[in-house]
């Protein structure tokens, strides 16, 4: 703690730390450095995009291309992409601006009600998604012999290891150097050798449109928009945003951070979706039953050891980068809505609850997936489609947030912005209840499944 | 000395000291509170056929 004069507010050693950062960013702003400022400003945006390039995401993609082959799904990636783009600008713009994360502006403007609903809901689609990414790590891991026990204590050692710095940036660079290797989906692309016309055929035409069972397809609709748009992300950028200091002069290269990640995301995502297309003239639909380390078996039979392992090792990456994103965002809504301290900036010791929540619930899945015989596809799918569902409520929070004039004065969402939003919130919401209510008449017999 | 002496690259409200302080509760009209808690009943309702979904399918 600096010591103060007994008027001024004691200042904090997260003001010590953030202020070396921001004094970088002003020495690059002065000196018309616009390359390192944006090395400097960059890493909420990609780190929320590439971090939902995660261990359900890239097999719900793979999964779809392996059911469906080139098509209609390749370009709904991109376009998922670009409504995260949409998502995740207001949560930049509203950290940027209030310097505030959304657990805490959403408790303190619209109640605790609301606040510990909107933390209630992060916090049960975390630990499933958490789950979900420990799964795929041992998924990844089990493809060079090793066990779902080094799967555990890899990925929580890992987060334990980032979190002892007591430093936003040195947490972010390390997440952001390990979420560079995401671009392994897109080298395993190209060592498939797809069929890159057919691939850009159906990226301008949205075609061939997908047949077969209408559950299945909105179970991979739903879960194609839950592993682009969740939840955790909004959390995650509004807070690492407000956390790194972003202010409203560095929004210009805020926006360009979250375009640069969705547009990374989506060329990696469809990497991963080629990957499964090459199953899908193999039986793709047996990749059902891959509740273990199926989908590189599969792939080394098809494509040979090189590609296996290459889209093995990228699970293994989309997994710990997820993990250690997603945990953060959970410790971040944890400290915001009970009020006490919550920034990577902080000492542990001066943050006991926040980085108590972020190692607890990485241990919490962890442990998980040491119980034998788990779903384990099943885990990753349903996590995501139950992202889906409750992303719209999460969605028109900070809608709200981001118009609300008090808060965020000139610096509100123009009309157009709105516009694209609500109709982002009333397609999610329509896909998430169209996959949920199909599925829930189908498994109470009320229809069958066509 | 202040803060913004103290530490000139952060600004004024970007204090530990000030993010602490919370903002204004907002005014919500009567519409808007019972469009939020038909959007929250919704996101109830279809999480638990999610749920029962997948719970009934491990089961089948």
């Amino acid at each position: 703690m600096v010591n103060m004069s007994a008027a001024a507010p004691p200042l904090t050693p997260e003001d010590a730390a953030r202020s070396r950062d921001r004094g970088r960013v002003h020495r690059a702003r002065l000196g018309g450095r616009r390359w390192h400022l944006l090395w400097l400003l960059a890493g909420p945006g990609i780190l929320a995009m590439l971090g939902e390039n995660d261990g359900p995401s890239m097999v719900s993609y793979a999964a779809t291309g392996a059911t469906y082959g080139v098509g209609f799904f390749l370009p709904f990636i991109v376009v998922t992409f670009a409504m995260a783009a949409v998502c995740q600008e207001l949560c930049m713009r509203v950290g940027a601006v209030t310097h505030r994360g959304y657990g805490q502006l959403v408790l303190e403007r619209y109640g605790p009600v609301w606040g510990w609903f909107a933390a209630g809901d992060l916090l049960l689609t975390n630990l499933v998604t958490l789950i979900a990414e420990f799964v795929v790590i041992r998924i990844g891991l089990a493809y060079f012999g090793l066990g779902a026990p080094v799967a555990a204590a890899a990925g929580a050692g890992l987060v334990i290891c980032t979190l002892s710095g007591g430093r936003y940036w040195r947490w972010e660079r390390i997440v952001l150097g390990l979420a560079v290797f995401n671009g392994l989906f897109l080298v395993a692309a190209v060592m498939t050798h797809p069929h890159w016309a057919s691939a850009g055929r159906a990226l301008v035409t949205l075609t061939p449109f997908p047949g077969g069972s209408r559950t299945t397809l909105l179970l991979l609709v739903a879960s194609t928009i839950g592993a682009t748009v969740t939840p955790w992300m909004v959390f995650f950028q509004q807070s690492a945003s407000a956390d790194k200091g972003l202010t409203t002069a560095d929004l210009r290269y805020g926006r360009l951070d979250t375009v640069i990640g969705a547009a990374l995301a989506a060329v990696f995502g469809c990497g991963a979706f080629l990957v499964g297309a090459v199953l899908q003239a193999r039986g793709g639909a047996g990749l059902l039953g891959l509740a273990g380390a199926g989908f590189p078996d599969a792939l080394a039979r098809v494509s040979g050891h090189a590609v296996a392992t290459v889209f093995a090792l990228g699970l293994v990456e989309a997994g710990v980068v997820a993990v250690l994103t997603i945990s953060a965002s959970t410790a971040y809504a944890v400290g915001e809505c009970v009020g006490v301290a919550h920034s990577l900036n902080s000492p542990p010791r001066r943050a006991a609850l926040f980085y108590g929540a972020n190692i607890t619930v990485a241990l919490i899945a962890a442990g998980v997936i040491l119980i034998p015989g788990a779903p384990l596809l099943a885990i990753a799918l349903n996590a995501n489609v139950l992202a889906t569902v409750l992303l719209p409520v999460t969605l028109v929070f900070i809608i709200m947030l981001a118009n609300d004039r008090q808060l965020m004065g000139r610096w509100v969402s123009s009309r157009a912005t709105n516009w694209v939003a609500i109709v982002i919130v009333a397609f999610v919401a329509l896909c998430g209840a169209a996959y949920g209510i199909d599925s829930f008449l189908q498994a109470t017999h009320l229809i069958s499944g066509a | 000395m202040t803060p913004e002496a103290e530490y000139p690259a952060l600004e004024p409200g970007q204090f530990d000291a000030d993010t602490a302080q919370p903002v204004p509760r907002a005014q919500l009209s009567r519409r808007a509170r019972a469009g939020l808690w038909l959007l929250r009943i919704f996101a109830v309702i279809v999480s638990a056929m999610v749920v029962y979904t997948f719970v009934s399918q491990l089961h089948g």
